[in-house]
């Protein structure tokens, strides 16, 4: 599941593509395998909805999470912890990088360059091809240019994550896949596999026949959606 | 084009654009920021310029004076800033001149937190700025409704030429769902024969101003501008209610917040207690129509809000004493969850006599 076999693993893309799920999901994916694993929060462009925000979940599984101290958690401020420094040479260690957004959010990884372009760490770009400017090859190349530029690092695999929420259906997955396809080949990276929503695992059992495949849960919850959905009589005026 | 999955700040600024907003004046703020990173990126496409301020001050100023002009005028931030800009607003109601206006509005009082908040209900909703003024306030719940809400909003704001405001709190700003984004076609046959467009030997030149030294000429100009809201108050009312037919509880909730409710409300009616939901749209004008017509009928009602109870001033005077009201609430950027809702809802329905 989620095959990676380097020890450092970072994830990068355009924000809203899914990383930090997928940062997640290969944490708890890792831990089945491996004693030691710490997820880094590195987003420092969103406000909410980053891995920080399911410590709970994390902690529950023995991830240790390395982020900004909870003093300083919620504070508008781009906050690196420097805890990262304690695993990254510790070879017991399985480390996930959850980077944030486009290239403001790779900047963040530009300052360990020195310290991990040794360790050959694998840099994943995380595509989202209904998100609005990554949904071209011009614009998904543009970014796998932009981060590599700001991380000091090249991008060493692609990620097909296309999907638009709860509405998501075999169909976007295919088109992102296409998508994530022709920009493999155009730079010349790998391409991994297409992660999906374990809620369509039903659905795209012909589509993972054929084509690799990672089913992935969803912890980005709004509180709506921590319980059933709604049923009942709407009237609008 | 089809679906496409986006953050709230983004559909804000694309359904602008669709609407034919050309104009961007703002300046960054948590957590309203990628609405204006969204606009720098995308009004150069259109043909259109966006300008980051020096300031929140500053960018209000421009807006008044690209409003003059009759194009489609937007600013945006969140609630320090918006407080900021209050100055602004009341010169753009003086002045008469149509602009859209966010709030995505985050946890006060003064410098707060970034997290989500409705606590400047009042502020939106009962002036803001100085003199005697009401602004329409649209609040939409959905990634969707806010496409449909910022088209609302620009028609409204040209056809009375007045400012409009959409207010969310930081979660509607924040979060992803699938949109998708019609064929936007403005209303027609309105002229704007008081933009300020350079007159070309056609007439005497065109003033926009909101100062009156005379005080008689300003009594009769605050006058004229209390019809324009008594006709957006009949014509502008927006709300939605669900499962009110047989309820015999009503909460009272707008945004998100409304979406959390009807999660409890399933649960409260799984558990036999009968309640429904009027979920205003319009914050002005307050949507009293529901009320009205549900307050001889239920036992009582309950505000649900992110704040230390704003909103149930209106729903008071709205029911008119004809019922009990009940609130609940969370400040700070705290978001109520479904379950304290639903408890809440229990002990309410508990607590009154049947």
């Amino acid at each position: 599941m989620l095959r990676t076999d380097k020890r450092i693993t970072i994830l990068a893309g355009h924000f809203g593509s899914g990383k930090t799920e997928i940062s997640i999901n290969l944490a708890l994916a890792k831990r089945q395998k491996y004693e030691k694993v710490a997820i880094n929060d590195l987003d420092i462009i969103n406000p909410y909805f980053r891995s920080r925000d399911v410590a709970a979940i994390l902690q529950q599984q023995n991830i240790e999470l390395l982020a900004p101290s909870n003093r300083l958690a919620t504070a508008d401020l781009p906050i690196v912890t420097g805890e990262i420094y304690r695993v990254l040479h510790d070879f017991r260690y399985q480390l996930i990088v959850d980077a944030g957004g486009d290239e403001d959010g790779a900047k963040a990884l530009g300052q360990y360059y020195l310290e991990w372009k040794d360790l050959s760490p694998e840099l994943l770009f995380v595509l989202n091809g209904n998100r609005p400017f990554v949904s071209s090859l011009e614009g998904a190349a543009f970014t796998i240019k932009q981060i590599e530029k700001s991380s000091r690092l090249k991008v060493t695999g692609i990620i097909n994550n296309s999907n638009i929420g709860s509405e998501t259906t075999i169909k976007d997955v295919e088109k992102g896949f296409a998508l994530s396809s022709r920009l493999s080949e155009e730079l010349e990276i790998p391409f991994l596999y297409s992660t999906i929503s374990v809620a369509l695992k039903q659905e795209a059992e012909d589509f993972q026949k054929t084509h690799d495949v990672v089913f992935i849960k969803r912890f980005m919850k709004l509180p709506w959606e921590k319980e059933e959905t709604f049923l009942g009589e709407k009237s609008r005026f | 084009m089809g679906k496409v999955l986006m953050k709230g700040n983004e559909v804000i600024a694309e359904a602008a654009v669709h609407a034919g907003c050309k104009y961007f004046f703002g300046y960054p703020i948590t957590p309203q920021s990628e609405l204006v990173a969204y606009m720098a990126r995308r009004l150069p496409e259109v043909g259109g310029l966006f300008l980051q301020a020096e300031s929140e001050i500053a960018a209000i100023n421009m807006v008044c004076g690209a409003a003059s002009t009759g194009v489609r005028v937007m600013t945006s931030s969140s609630s320090p800033g918006f407080s900021l800009k209050q100055e602004g607003i009341s010169y753009l109601v003086g002045s008469e001149l149509p602009a859209v206006i966010c709030n995505i509005v985050r946890g006060g009082p003064g410098l707060g937190n970034i997290q989500p908040a409705q606590s400047d209900y009042f502020q939106v909703t009962k002036g803001g700025g100085h003199g005697d003024y009401n602004i329409p306030v649209l609040a939409p719940a959905s990634l969707q409704e806010i496409v449909e809400l910022i088209q609302d909003a620009f028609d409204i704001a040209d056809r009375y030429r007045t400012p409009v405001i959409i207010m969310g709190d930081g979660m509607l700003g924040q979060m992803m769902e699938p949109v998708e984004f019609g064929e936007y076609s403005e209303p027609i046959g309105q002229t704007k024969d008081w933009a300020t467009t350079g007159t070309r030997g056609d007439g005497a030149p065109k003033i926009i101003s909101s100062l009156e030294l005379d005080a008689e000429s300003l009594e009769k100009r605050n006058e004229q501008l209390q019809e324009k809201f008594a006709l957006i108050k009949e014509q502008e009312v927006r709300y939605e209610t669900y499962e009110i037919a047989d309820a015999e509880y009503i909460l009272v909730a707008f945004g998100t917040v409304a979406r959390i409710t009807m999660n409890a409300i399933q649960k409260a009616r799984k558990h036999g207690v009968k309640v429904g939901l009027i979920r205003p749209i319009s914050l002005w004008p307050f949507p009293d129509k529901p009320f009205i017509e549900t307050r001889n009928k239920v036992n009582g009602y309950l505000a649900v809000e992110m704040s230390a109870g704003q909103m149930i001033e209106d729903v008071r005077l709205a029911v008119n004493g004809c019922a009990p009201v009940g609130f609940f609430g969370r400040t700070g950027g705290v978001v109520p969850s479904q379950e304290e809702i639903y408890e809440k809802i229990m002990s309410f329905a508990g607590g009154l006599p049947v």
